[in-house]
Order: structure tokens, then C-alpha cells, then sequence
């Protein structure tokens, strides 16, 4: 009953809040540069672009890789934040039980109030970057990473809800009122390979980032910068991953968050 | 036609809470909030779920709104089981849970409504008109506030707005929990009419569950008290009345000096003259009521003066009165209010 509307409640919703927070905007708006903006600092303070090619070893410009993970990690932390954290935020403003009580199942709710506010986000942080990526690689070659960059925020999301609707499952059941998405956010982007690249991990975090989705949404984000033909079978590759890890991750979370919702049920959790 | 909305037969709930005894160690408690609960709500009437804090009032409301497994028994809406049908159930409920949150803070009252109202399956021109119509149905929109940010409310207007979601989708039920909860004695009134309104005029059942006995009185066609997880008293408020029609209630307004407990104070008159004591805040006083046969009303008010002398309470009014439901919650339940 009723998806398509369920999908137009989330846009619905960001445009009130927008309308009525113009500041809320505008600071979303400024945000994905201050963050690039924030990485290009500390880059220039440790080092040189020129030390950033030798060490990633091709003939990358930095900036481009760097929107590339920019966008890849703010991505990732938005779903997180928006489906994963959704079950925080609805119990902190206490409308957790009128988000259960909607005629779907829980999981569907969160995931498909989200989905068009998380694509109208990234397509407006794609948008900001696009004249600089433009300036920086030339038309055509800026237009072929913009559209890569595009490609890795869409079918990147599909894994990541999924492994953001078993985190809300968790925090579902064990009625967690605590903010820990603070601190299991920053751990996330570390495995996935958001700060230093993954290889250079140990050998178990190197584990625990094959399976974390956000590492390939990185990596094919940061491919775009690398973007050449011999490259192309690797971006089919981390596309494939995605899909694949998407099926895995969402058809756990469909069976998982019924489970959590039953035991939130079932303790008083709601 | 079944002529029943909501039964319970025999709910039962424990929790299970671990208290926390030094850093590793935790004890595990089990609170049986329910020790199985039955009644019948009829189609189109006011029923009230009275009860003091604990009783056992939230879980079942909890239980009723498909919130909240039971441990054992049944429970039914409209005839769908809350547990194994309850999408159904969703389906027929309009619920209110608490009224001091709830909504975006930062979205008017219409914007939160038309979100919920998507959220419910609503959409275009159906979604904008039920809206404008339950606005209208709680007064938001008499009070011009309709269109202002939901944080700009006063606790009134929210509790109006959390009804009014409740009826979004014109539901056959409501249950509310504790909808007058805070509010000033204006706001409370405005609702009360409201609920009684909705039952009589809109053909709804509302279940509303209160531990204010006068709202009770006023409000519901029916009334069970609920104490310690059981039900210990279900019927019309009049037949209620009536078990205690024997008796009359003693009142007694004083003020304490400070620093006395007033649970003390009601012990100590419970003590001395032999039958339940309720006491109850009443603008910086005390309300000492003490339910009692007429025969001994005087010798009850001249113990229950001199205590109160003994313990330098300064006495500021004396009155007997006819029973009310309050007594009956007494008498039944030998309940303190503090």
C-alpha cells in the first residue's frame, strides 16, 4: 500500500524542513566544501601534491581524487546517518512508534523514506563539485569522472542501506538512546579505507574491510580520478561487488530488522 | 454484529530490567506489569483505563496498539488479533502516546500531519482535505496555529495536534495514553469535550487511559481500575458510585509545615482513624481525604484535626462530601496520591 507516496513522504519532509530552516540549507550546502576543503589542509601540511603522485603512483590530480573520496565518504555517512541513525532520531523526538505503527513493514519505511532525500543529497553535493572537476580535468574527461562519481553514489547506496538497516535493527532491539553512531561512523570510514588507503591496514581491520560496502563505494569513487581505459574492467568489478553485496546486505537486513522489531516488541524496547 | 471493539482476555506482561550493582556485576529483576488483565470495550463509547503511575495502564495500551508483545493471553481490535493480525489492526487504530513529543520540531502542525498522513497512505487532495478537516476537529485551526512551527506550541496545542493524528486516517478507534497528562485545567477541559465528542457525534470508540478520577467522572461512559497489573473494579461510574454509596468522604485542606513528608502525614491519619487516606496536592496545600461511614464522620474529624494540630498543620478547610469515583479508587485500592 502506498510506496510510491511513502517514497514522496521523504522529499516532503526535506522540503519542510528546508523551507522552514534556511540555514539548515545553506550549511548543507557549504558543508561537502569545508570538508574537501578541510583534507586539501591537512594535505598541503604533511606534504606536497607532488608527494601525493609519487606515493599513489599515477599521474592523479589530487584534487579530483579528493572529491572523489570526499563524496564516497559523505555518502556513506549520510545513509548511515539517515537510515542507521533514523531509529535514534525518531526515538529521541518520540516518533518511533508512529513510524512502526505505518501499515509496512519497519525496514521498508526507513529505507523508502530515504532513498529520494539521500539521492536529492547527492545529487546536489555532485552538482557543487561538478564546475570544479570541470575546471580542474577539461569537459570531456571531467563529464566521464562525473558521471563515474555518479555511478558509485547510486549503486554504492544499495549495500549501504542495507547494512544501515541491520545497524537500525540492532539499535531497534536494544533500545539504544546513546549516540553511537558518533564513534562507530568515524570506525567505518577507517576500514573502508576513507582516511589511508585499506591496503596499508592490518591484516584484520584489512577483514573487516572486505565486508564494510562503503570500502567499494570509496574505491570506484576514487577510480574515477584514476579513470583511464585500462581501468574500466576494474570499475565493472567494484560495480559488480556492489550489486552482489547488495542483494546479500539487503535481503539479511529484510530478515534481520523483522527480528528486531520483534524483540523491541517483545522487551518494551518501543 | 459483534457489539465489542476491544477485548482483553487475561494479558499478561513481565519486563525484565537488570539493575546495575557495582561495574560488572548486574542483578536481573522481572516487574509483571500485567497479571492478566480482561475487559471488553463497546463500540462508540468512552472507556477509561484508571489507574496510579505503575498500574499497568501503558503496557496495555502498548499491548492494544500492536506496540508491545504480551507474554500470555489475548487481545483483540475489531475483531483482529494484535498480535497475529496486527497490520490490521494498524489499519482501524488512531493512537496518541504521549503529548509532550512526538512531531518535527522545526515542521507546522499541517506539515506534520500531511508527513504522518503519507507516512499512513494518504496522498493528493484526499491527504490535504482530511487534514485541513482534522485541524479543524481538535480547533488548531480556530486557534490560528495550524501554520506555526510545531515548537512554538504550548502543550495544549500539542496534545490537540497528537489527537489529530491519531485521527488522520479516520480510524473506528482511539486509544490515547494519558491525553490531558500536563496540561492547564483550560486545556484539559477543551479536550475532555473533544473525546466525548468523538465518541458520541463521530461514532468513535476511544480507549483513554488517566490517573485524574475527575476526568473519569466526566469523561467516560465506562471506567476499569487497574492497580498492580490486574483489574479490580469495571463498570459505569454511577454503579461504581454506588459500592461506595455507604460511605462519605471526609476532606480536609491544611497546610503542613515544611519539611513534614506528607506520606507520613497520611500514614499517621490512616493509623489513627482506622480506614484509607489519600492525599493530594492542591494549589502549595494538602487535600487529606478519608473515605468513611456516616456514623463515625464526626468522631473520623475531630482524630483526624487533633493529629493534625499535633503535628502543627495549620487546618484551612473541613468538609464532608458525597462519594465520587476518587473515593471508589480509595476504598479499592487504599492508594496514597504522593
Amino acid at each position: 500500500m502506498g510506496l510510491r507516496t511513502l517514497l514522496k513522504s521523504g522529499i516532503v519532509l526535506d522540503m519542510y524542513f528546508f523551507k522552514n530552516n534556511r540555514f539548515a540549507f545553506v550549511s548543507m550546502l557549504l558543508w561537502p566544501y569545508l570538508i574537501l576543503g578541510l583534507i586539501l589542509g591537512m594535505g598541503a601540511l604533511f606534504g606536497s601534491a607532488e608527494s601525493f603522485r609519487e606515493n599513489v603512483g599515477a599521474a592523479v590530480n589530487p584534487l579530483t581524487y579528493f572529491v572523489a573520496s570526499t563524496l564516497a565518504a559523505m555518502v556513506s555517512l549520510d545513509v548511515m546517518w539517515g537510515v542507521g541513525g533514523s531509529v535514534l532520531h525518531h526515538r529521541w523526538i518520540g516518533t518511533l512508534p508512529y513510524i512502526l505503527l505505518t501499515p509496512h513493514r519497519t525496514s521498508v519505511t526507513l529505507v523508502l523514506t530515504y532513498v529520494p532525500r539521500y539521492l536529492l543529497t547527492a545529487g546536489i553535493q555532485l552538482a557543487e563539485f561538478a564546475p570544479l572537476i570541470l575546471m580542474t580535468e577539461g569537459v570531456g574527461s571531467g563529464a566521464l569522472k562525473l558521471g563515474v562519481m555518479a555511478l558509485a553514489v547510486t549503486v554504492g547506496m544499495l549495500p549501504i542501506l542495507g547494512f544501515s538497516a541491520l545497524f537500525a535493527s540492532f539499535l531497534l532491539s536494544i533500545k539504544e538512546e546513546t549516540n553511537v553512531l558518533s564513534w562507530v561512523n568515524p570506525l567505518i570510514l577507517l576500514f573502508s579505507g576513507a582516511f589511508y588507503p585499506a591496503y596499508l591496514l592490518p591484516k584484520w581491520a584489512r577483514l573487516i574491510s572486505v565486508a564494510l560496502p562503503s570500502t567499494y563505494t570509496i574505491e570506484l569513487a576514487r577510480l574515477s580520478a584514476l579513470m583511464g581505459s585500462p581501468e574500466l574492467r576494474k570499475v565493472t568489478a567494484l560495480i559488480g561487488i556492489l550489486v552482489a553485496m547488495s542483494a546479500v546486505y539487503n535481503l539479511v537486513s529484510g530478515l534481520v530488522i523483522q527480528a528486531g522489531e520483534r524483540r523491541a516488541m517483545r522487551e518494551g524496547a518501543i | 454484529m459483534a457489539v465489542e471493539a476491544i477485548t482483553a482476555r487475561e494479558l499478561r506482561k513481565t519486563y525484565i530490567t537488570h539493575l546495575r550493582k557495582g561495574l560488572f556485576k548486574r542483578e536481573r529483576q522481572e516487574v509483571h506489569a500485567l497479571k492478566g488483565v480482561s475487559f471488553t470495550v463497546r463500540k462508540g463509547e468512552v472507556f477509561g483505563l484508571l489507574g496510579p503511575n505503575g498500574a499497568g495502564k501503558t503496557t496495555t495500551v502498548k499491548i492494544l496498539s500492536t506496540l508491545l508483545l504480551p507474554d500470555g493471553g489475548e487481545a483483540r481490535v475489531m475483531g483482529y488479533d494484535v498480535v497475529e493480525e496486527a497490520p490490521k489492526v494498524r489499519e482501524v487504530i488512531g493512537v496518541s502516546l504521549t503529548v509532550e513529543k512526538g512531531f518535527f520540531w522545526k515542521l507546522t502542525g499541517r506539515e506534520n500531519l500531511t508527513y504522518f498522513g503519507m507516512l499512513y497512505g494518504l496522498d493528493g487532495r484526499e491527504l490535504e482535505k482530511r487534514v485541513q478537516e482534522v485541524l479543524e476537529l481538535v480547533g488548531l485551526t480556530g486557534l490560528g496555529v495550524a501554520d506555526k512551527l510545531y515548537e512554538e506550541y504550548s502543550l495544549g496545542m500539542k496534545a490537540r495536534l497528537s489527537i489529530a493524528r491519531a485521527m488522520i486516517t479516520d480510524p473506528e478507534v482511539l486509544i490515547l495514553d494519558e491525553p490531558t497528562l500536563g496540561l492547564d485545567p483550560p486545556s484539559a477541559r477543551t479536550l475532555r469535550e473533544l473525546l466525548v465528542r468523538l465518541a458520541h457525534e463521530e461514532g468513535k470508540t476511544v480507549l483513554v487511559t488517566t490517573h485524574n478520577m475527575f476526568e473519569a467522572e466526566i469523561v467516560c461512559d465506562r471506567v476499569a481500575i487497574i492497580n498492580e497489573g490486574k483489574i479490580i473494579a469495571l463498570d459505569t461510574v454511577e454503579e461504581l458510585k454506588r459500592r461506595v454509596s455507604d460511605k462519605v468522604s471526609l476532606e480536609v485542606i491544611a497546610a503542613p509545615p515544611a519539611g513534614v513528608p506528607v506520606a507520613s502525614l497520611v500514614e499517621a491519619v490512616r493509623t489513627t482513624v482506622g480506614a484509607p487516606c489519600e492525599a493530594f496536592p492542591e494549589n502549595g496545600l494538602v487535600r487529606l481525604k478519608v473515605v468513611q461511614s456516616p456514623d463515625r464522620v464526626e468522631e473520623t474529624t475531630s482524630k483526624v484535626l487533633r493529629l493534625l494540630h499535633e503535628r502543627e498543620c495549620r487546618v484551612r478547610r473541613v468538609e464532608v462530601k458525597e462519594p465520587s469515583l476518587e473515593d471508589v479508587f480509595i476504598q479499592l485500592t487504599g492508594k496514597t496520591g504522593f
